[in-house]
């Protein structure tokens, strides 16, 4: 159990019997009775985000949730299949946990998977990953000074705005955070 | 916002007020920041510091938490109504989104007015500070006069909450109805117990609102107790929450008393959080993108 006045950021925690990580905090110290902590509670399960005030005496039930380090190795229907590399077990993760991310998935990326009673929730990926562009139309000449970026597809489908000095084949650096181009990858 | 930005957010922001209080008749006042007792609010932390002179005196010293005392001495003294723009400080607060244990307080004073009046002083001052209309973190807010006014019977449909629980369920149950109406709410008429230092009503609530306005609370106020007796007894009260609650312990403003003695006119006060104001104006979703120098920075929490 957490006192709620000890609430952080990042914590994994019991929300109405949900698995939810702490999106947020803020603790409110009215003039007059009991401060309250305000927590913004977001579902492991779908995401869903949920705005909640305790009274900082509160205990509230950590949420038993295991981290461990998975590869990515393909997409099965509606699960995305990562394995441990040492002793090759798989563990499908419900690609509906995901919220779209499954565009930064390649083979043999690492990530974090969530586990809660034994069950993939989540993953956490890396800040960035690098991903190829496989398609990239040339610049068109004259159109640089309000539109200094083009849309380019990876080879995962994502498709994002990029300068205009990138091209087919190469290797980006894309954020995880918002799916924007971060930089040229270092080859 | 680059540090020019928030500077002239600020401006802006200031200047506006100043104007309206002095088209109102307002006198601007000017009250101390570093105080020998300070206001006696139960949950709130104080900064306290030592005053030593050249030869050797030594008084405990604290930075205000308000303006209060000193502006109802003044009034006490005939000033008649005021304003005052002054920074004010609370220890043991969390730095976040809404809070800088440093932070810009407005606070005015209207004498032979009552809550009410302050309400329209609001509604007058905002809409010339934040328009008609007003877009904040990708929300509409319609700000059309007159803004809605709900005591806190009907926000709690007659169910008032016990005073533990009062701030939870707010929180909890009114607030983001509040939010999601897309519209500024004066909450009023609080429960005797969160009176603090308002009159009560001949129906037994506290002449007391509170404004809030797309998730921030935006200023408290009081139609002000005049009684000084009554108003001994709270602060008595106040300062014995305080040693049960573990805050720093001090003695009840001598003077401040005296000068209620004396006679406070009639009058309603408020204090509005500036800060708060300007990242409305500004359509910034924190403090820290109002202010030059916040703590987190300056102090790297």
């Amino acid at each position: 159990m957490v006192n709620a006045g000890d609430i952080e950021k990042g914590m994994y925690l019991l929300f109405r019997g949900e698995p939810c990580v702490v999106a947020s905090k803020e603790f409110m110290n009215p003039g007059k009775g009991s401060a309250i902590m305000r927590v913004k509670y977001k579902s492991l399960k779908n995401g869903n985000v949920v705005e909640y005030a305790h009274k900082t005496t509160e205990s509230v039930e950590e949420a038993d949730v295991d981290k461990v380090e998975l590869t990515f190795s393909y997409i099965d229907g509606d699960n995305a299949i990562f394995i441990d590399s040492e002793t090759y077990e798989q563990t499908p993760v419900p690609l509906s946990t995901l919220s779209g991310r499954e565009v930064y998935l390649i083979p043999d990326l690492k990530c974090w998977v969530l586990l809660f009673e034994e069950k993939a929730i989540g993953i956490i990926l890396p800040p960035n990953v690098v991903l190829t562009v496989t398609e990239s139309q040339d610049a068109v000449a004259g159109n640089r000074v309000n539109a200094p970026k083009k849309e380019i597809t990876v080879e995962t489908g994502l498709k994002l705005q990029a300068p205009l000095f990138i091209k087919e084949g190469e290797k980006i650096l894309i954020s995880t955070a918002d799916g924007s181009y971060v930089s040229r990858a270092n080859q | 916002m680059t540090a020019l930005q928030k500077i002239i957010s600020y401006e802006k922001v200031v200047d506006v007020v100043r104007g309206y209080f002095k088209s109102e008749g307002f006198h601007e006042v000017f009250t101390p920041i570093l105080v020998p007792a300070p206001s006696c609010e139960p949950n709130l932390e104080v900064f306290e510091t030592q005053l030593r002179t050249m030869t050797g005196k030594k008084r405990r010293g604290f930075l205000i938490m308000s303006p209060e005392f000193s502006i109802k001495k003044l009034l006490a003294q005939g000033i008649d109504s005021c304003f005052e723009i002054t920074h004010c400080f609370r220890n043991e607060e969390e730095v976040s989104r809404q809070h800088n244990p440093e932070f810009t307080m407005l606070e005015w004073y209207r004498v032979g007015g009552n809550y009410f009046d302050v309400m329209k002083d609001c509604e007058n001052l905002f809409t010339k500070i934040l328009g008609k209309k007003m877009v904040y973190q990708g929300k509409e807010y319609d700000l059309s006069l007159p803004w809605p006014r709900i005591s806190i019977e009907e926000v709690f449909e007659g169910k008032i909450p016990k005073q533990e629980d009062f701030s939870q369920k707010f929180y909890n149950e009114v607030e983001p109805k509040l939010t999601a109406s897309g519209r500024p709410a004066f909450i009023y008429d609080y429960p005797k117990y969160q009176a603090s230092l308002s009159k009560i009503n001949s129906r037994g609530f506290a002449e007391r609102f509170e404004i809030f306005l797309a998730g921030l609370e935006l200023g408290n106020c009081f139609s002000e107790l005049t009684d000084w007796k009554d108003q001994k007894t709270r602060f008595e009260k106040d300062l014995e929450e305080r040693k049960t609650l573990n805050k720093t312990i001090y003695g009840l403003d001598a003077d401040f008393i005296a000068a209620l003695k004396n006679g406070l006119p009639e009058v309603a006060g408020i204090a509005v959080g500036v800060d708060r104001l300007v990242m409305l104006a500004a359509d910034a979703p924190a403090i820290s993108d109002v202010i030059n120098f916040p703590a987190s920075e300056i102090f790297k929490i």
